[in-house]
């Protein structure tokens, strides 16, 4: 009962939203609207869990005193002390929580954001290393596209930003729409085994 | 000073949390009087119907660090309620002298997500007039219902559904009353009341969110104004019809109009008009101020324009043997020569102010010289939707050129850019022909557009700064021999390049004209704006809305029982004659008691009769009297309200109610306007068709309705989306191959499966970890649970989870979503009972980081450095934070495996990841890891789908080259 009750629901609601694509009738649209009214009242209940994840995994850590536990006690203290701020002095600007918002978060997520300009170069030096034919060609491509991109490209020759476009229209364009092709028959392949129950190992254990 | 992690650790805790010690000095030192704010003003509103107020001050410097300033308003100054804010920059502060707020129309009175008490406003002295927003108590907020004008806006189903019936007795009169919780409005709004005192002050707050003292409160007074003037109104008579047309640009300020008027003013009576004009006025802003002149203008037209729609602002009065007409407005005026005459457009408002236009003369034309609107016109119901939109389309599609590149420096190589405007009738375009001429009207090229991509490419053989184009559209069932567009392209030295010009189709200018859509319903006499268009589109989509609100003063309030009271009475439609609403009760048993009071109001008003002096006053009596008659009539003999009075059970009447008067309010029929804006203009034929539609309910509501479906049309819900059957086709093959598949892998077959190497390695790679001795490390995407690639990386995480399980291997699951969370760890345990080893599995091991995208990759990353963990998979969707992860993890050393169907981050995972599974492979690799006939049976049919596909793709490239479309046409546009 525990793997069927699920996937009876899955089921069930599954072809329901299956048809309810192919239907614009009103109730179906009003029935879809239901739902969504649903999960987004359901949904925030979950956040429960995720806390309860981090007190329990940074809990261990601290009570443990696994190596570096004095990052799960920022964490934790981090984690508290934003709700309290939250709850305590609201979220509007000016606020403790606003403040860390814009003075903590926000500075750091940049700053992880940022890395990615270094790993970026890191990776093209990697990708555009003459090692093989395909390589070559890979790396030929590249000298082309990035010229193309900026002025001295125009300035070089004028074919240079043309064949740029042509590559990123054409050979580009054609292996993204390969690609979205076989991810389209993918998702619809797995949601069909989802649906017809054939694919169960998200709920758990295998088959 | 050597860093250890205890260091580390106290140092990042004091950067967070330091900021608490930083306001404490400063907050002590404020001195709080400099941050009152002044010159507090309130004035009235001009051209308003009197429930504006406008407040001004002076704002603080900049220095003071304001965030915000907050508005309060009260009827007396000992309570003031939190009315708003206005938000400010703390680092540029307010740029002018004078920072204003405008308290006008309908704003916010009280709904659900008031407070539920009144409360003091934060940080003020104990005698402090303010308080916060007003809340949900009724005894609180009740006594205020007084102090402004209340519309309480319901939803239908709530309005006619879940009302209380309220008797209140005063005087010995009952009143009934529908009482409604606060939860059944969706909002209840308020508006100032004309000639009312109200007080209102300011108070900054600080960036830290310090609320400082509040001004001295200013007083201001709404007064109702007569409403605002009209730019500009355009006249016109058409000789050969006899016809005065006359158009006007609507006035911005609706709110409070009440009637449209067009006066006829001779020329040499112009100055006695301007002078009761301007005794009007002076009367307006005096009220002691007596009126001596008549106004000399004849009335010629005059309609209600009080609905909460935008009206028609065209309008045609025909003069038939030299008069003018009107039995309902009891206008007969007899016009002599058009040339003696000048119009007057005038707006009145609900209190019976009024403003003229000014004077407008005739442009004196022939018919021939206006638009010619094409009978070539369709209403239907539109095709594939929920029921809620009408189609309205006419003529054939328009071609036109919308831009022009160079493609050499030579400027001999031109790319121009075309469009199409289509309608539902001709959707589909067979071939656009462009003929191209040079300046001189020599031939350049002729282009056949068989497919239509927008786009031309055209060589010339020299530069030039003037092209020609005729263009032609054929199109399903029409040659288009007989619509021949043209337009130039002329060059424009501002930009440098070639611009398109002019369009004319067949001669005239298409541009020059715009149309506009006018519909009306069984419940509203006046026509309302659907839709205006450019003169070359082709159709609209009408939207008519399921979503049905009721408007209703709230005067009444009931504390204990927590209601708001309104009037029990509603519409149903008009009568047939469109002369008057078609009214009723919430409460059966009330219609017959209000014909009672319907004879009362009559009898009164014959016994004033004889009281009354003026002639204007009796006419008054006459038509109060009429009205009461005609309400009675209809109570008593009109068919629906007499079918509702055969209801024994009240639901049911109103059930049926609720029925009819949908019908009325979503029936609607069409018209539409061609016109220049300037008056020259053709009104169409109100539309009309014998193909009566099918209704979506009983077909008995013809009886009620007996022109359904002839003019005036009901959009009716369907139960397929017809451009979505290809797809629907498409399923069913696919589905229809599973299935095939799976019998064929189930009856033994052997299907052949090519190798996909990131799924050949991931036993190895785990393999590899349990050599180590170090953990596994699955990131099974950032995305939600509703997507499939988050679905497809917990399939894999099952196996992968298995395998580890078997050979002992620590997994570490960081989840970004949180309900993605407990499937995941349900997923790892289950999989570690099936290996057998359910001792081995740590809850731990798939834990929540958070949801910040690039937090997460830090404490992603933070897990691969310090559990040095030796195989990572990444399987789900990513975004950029796909490269700052499997960087690290190869700085790391670990082999890495990742599968996204995100086309974007396919080239950074191939990259820095030792295998990758390239798009649809992320879905077959559970299939393939699992080796099960099921499984393999859905990645072999995905494969020959696939096949069909780009079979498709090939005949319809090859099609598409020997200008064969109907294969592309086949498949729906998007």
């Amino acid at each position: 009962m525990k793997r069927q009750i699920p996937l009876i629901i899955i089921i069930t609601l599954g072809f329901m939203f299956v048809a309810h694509s192919f239907i614009p009738h009103k109730i179906s649209t009003d029935f879809f609207d239901w739902y969504q009214d649903w999960v987004k009242a359901v949904s925030p209940f979950a956040v429960s869990l995720g806390i309860m994840s981090l007190f329990m995994v940074h809990g261990t850590k601290i009570k443990r005193k696994i190596s570096n536990w004095q990052y799960s006690v920022i964490t934790l203290a981090g984690l508290v002390f934003t709700a309290f701020a939250g709850f305590m002095w609201g979220t509007q600007s000016g606020t403790p929580y606003m403040w860390l918002f814009e003075n903590v978060q926000m500075p750091m997520s940049a700053t992880m954001f940022a890395l990615l300009a270094f790993y970026i170069a890191s990776a093209a030096y990697k990708a555009f290393r003459a090692r093989s034919a395909e390589a070559t060609v890979l790396l030929i491509a590249a000298i082309i596209v990035m010229l193309g991109q900026v002025p001295l490209g125009a300035m070089i020759s004028k074919w240079i930003p043309e064949s740029s476009t042509w590559i990123l229209n054409v050979p580009n364009l054609a292996a993204k729409r390969a690609i979205m092709i076989g991810v389209g028959l993918g998702m619809t392949a797995t949601s069909l085994k989802i649906l017809l129950g054939i694919e169960r190992t998200y709920l758990g254990g295998g088959d | 000073m050597k860093l250890n992690y205890a260091k580390t650790g106290s140092i990042l805790f004091l950067m967070v949390f330091g900021f608490l010690l930083a306001p404490i000095p400063s907050h002590a030192a404020i001195d709080t009087s400099s941050y009152i704010v002044e010159n507090l003003k309130a004035d009235d509103i001009p051209d308003d119907d009197g429930s504006g107020l406008v407040l001004s001050w002076k704002p603080l410097p900049k220095e003071k660090r304001i965030i915000e300033y907050r508005i309060y308003r009260g009827v007396s100054p000992d309570s003031l309620f939190y009315h708003g804010k206005v938000d400010v920059n703390v680092k540029t502060g307010v740029a002018g002298d004078v920072m204003y707020y405008y308290d006008s129309g309908y704003n916010r009175f009280v709904d659900i997500q008031s407070p539920r008490k009144l409360k003091k406003e934060k940080q003020q002295s104990d005698n402090s007039p303010l308080f916060g927003r007003l809340p949900r108590d009724l005894e609180v907020t009740g006594p205020q219902l007084t102090n402004y004008r209340l519309l309480g806006v319901i939803m239908e189903k709530d309005f006619l559904y879940k009302n209380t019936k309220i008797e209140i007795t005063e005087d010995d009169e009952t009143e009934v009353y529908a009482g409604l919780k606060l939860r059944h409005f969706i909002y209840i709004l308020k508006k100032l009341r004309a000639d009312k005192e109200y007080y209102y002050t300011v108070i900054a707050v600080t960036e830290s969110r310090k609320y400082m003292p509040h001004a001295e409160p200013a007083i201001g007074i709404p007064i109702d104004n007569s409403p605002e003037k009209i730019q500009q109104l355009y006249s016109v008579y058409v000789e050969d019809q006899t016809r005065l047309q006359f158009e006007w640009i609507r006035s911005l300020f609706t709110d409070d109009q009440s009637n449209h008027s067009l006066y006829l003013v001779k020329k040499i009576d112009l100055n006695k008009f301007n002078a009761y004009v301007e005794e009007q006025q002076k009367a307006e802003m005096d009220p002691e101020f007596e009126t001596t002149l008549e106004n000399p203008a004849q009335l010629i037209y005059q309609r209600y324009c009080g609905y909460p729609y935008t009206p028609d602002n065209t309008v045609a009065v025909d003069i038939i043997d030299g008069k003018i007409i009107n039995d309902k407005h009891n206008i007969d005026v007899e016009v002599g020569n058009i040339e003696d005459y000048v119009a007057v457009f005038s707006l009145q408002d609900r209190a019976g102010y009024e403003t003229f236009s000014d004077p407008s003369l005739f442009d004196i034309v022939n018919s021939v010289d206006l638009p010619k609107i094409s009978n070539e016109w369709t209403v239907e119901d539109r095709k594939s939707d929920k029921g809620n939109y009408n189609s309205i389309y006419w003529e054939k599609p328009t071609v036109f050129l919308t831009n022009c590149t160079y493609l050499n420096d030579e400027k001999t190589k031109i790319l121009v850019n075309y469009d199409i405007y289509k309608n539902v009738k001709y959707d589909k375009v067979k071939n656009v022909y462009f003929t191209i001429f040079d300046k001189s009207g020599n031939k350049i090229t002729t282009i056949n557009e068989f497919y239509q991509d927008s786009k031309l490419k055209i060589t010339l053989k020299e530069p030039s700064n003037r092209i020609s184009f005729e263009m032609r559209v054929v199109v399903n069932g029409d040659s288009g021999e007989d619509q021949l567009f043209t337009q130039d392209l002329i060059f424009n030295p501002d930009v440098k390049s070639l611009q398109p010009g002019v369009l004319f189709l067949n001669g005239e200018e298409v541009n020059k004209y715009t149309y506009s859509v006018y519909k009306n319903n069984y419940s509203n006499e006046e026509w309302r704006l659907s839709k205006n268009t450019l003169g070359a589109q082709r159709g609209i989509v009408d939207n008519v809305s399921y979503r049905s609100i009721i408007y209703k003063g709230v005067s009444k309030f009931d504390a204990k029982k927590g209601l708001f009271m309104v009037s029990p009475t509603f519409n149903v439609r008009m009568d047939d004659e469109l002369k008057n609403n078609v009214g009723t009760n919430l409460y059966a048993e009330e219609v017959a008691k209000s014909i009672e009071n319907y004879e009362k109001e009559i009898a009164e008003y014959i016994a004033s009769k004889d009281t009354l002096e003026t002639e204007a006053e009796i006419a008054n009596a006459d038509d109060a009297i009429e009205y009461y008659q005609a309400q009675i009539d209809l109570t008593e003999n009109d068919p629906i309200l007499q079918k509702a009075a055969t209801f024994k059970n009240n639901k049911a009447r109103i059930k049926f109610l609720e029925k009819v008067k949908n019908i009325a309010r979503r029936s609607f029929k069409y018209k539409m306007v061609k016109t220049d804006g300037e008056a020259h203009f053709a009104i169409s034929e109100v539309y009309t068709t014998d193909n009566v539609a099918k209704l979506p309910f009983d077909e008995s509501a013809r009886e009620t309705y007996p022109t359904l479906g002839k003019d005036h049309f009901y959009p009716i819900p369907n139960w397929f989306q017809a451009d979505k059957l290809p797809a629907l086709i498409a399923t069913f093959i696919f589905g229809f191959m599973v299935l095939f598949m799976i019998r064929q892998a189930k009856s033994g077959k052997e299907l052949y499966i090519r190798p996909i190497a990131g799924i050949d390695e991931i036993d190895n790679a785990i393999g590899r970890a349990t050599e180590m001795g170090k953990p596994i490390l699955f990131v099974p995407g950032l995305s939600g649970i509703t997507d499939v690639a988050t679905l497809a990386g917990l399939s894999i995480l099952g196996r992968v989870a298995k395998k580890a399980a078997e050979y002992d291997t620590k997994i570490l699951v960081p989840v970004r979503d949180y309900i993605v969370l407990p499937i995941a760890q349900e997923v790892v345990k289950e999989a570690h009972y099936e290996a057998g080893r359910p001792d081995s599995h740590d809850k731990n091991s798939v834990f929540f980081i958070t949801t910040a995208q690039f937090a997460f990759v830090a404490g992603v990353n933070g897990v691969m450095i310090r559990e040095k963990t030796a195989t990572n998979f990444y399987m789900g969707m990513f975004w950029a934070e796909a490269l700052i992860m499997t960087e690290t993890g190869n700085t790391t050393g670990a082999i890495q495996i990742a599968g996204t169907d995100a086309v974007t981050q396919i080239p950074f995972f191939i990259t820095t990841c030792d295998y990758t599974l390239i798009g649809e492979e992320l879905y077959a690799a559970s299939a393939y890891l699992a080796r099960e006939p099921l499984q393999l049976g859905t990645l072999k049919a995905s494969d020959y789908t696939k096949f069909v596909i780009l079979a498709f793709v090939v005949i319809g490239t090859l099609l598409s080259t020997a200008h064969a479309t109907f294969l592309i046409n086949a498949f729906p546009e998007k």
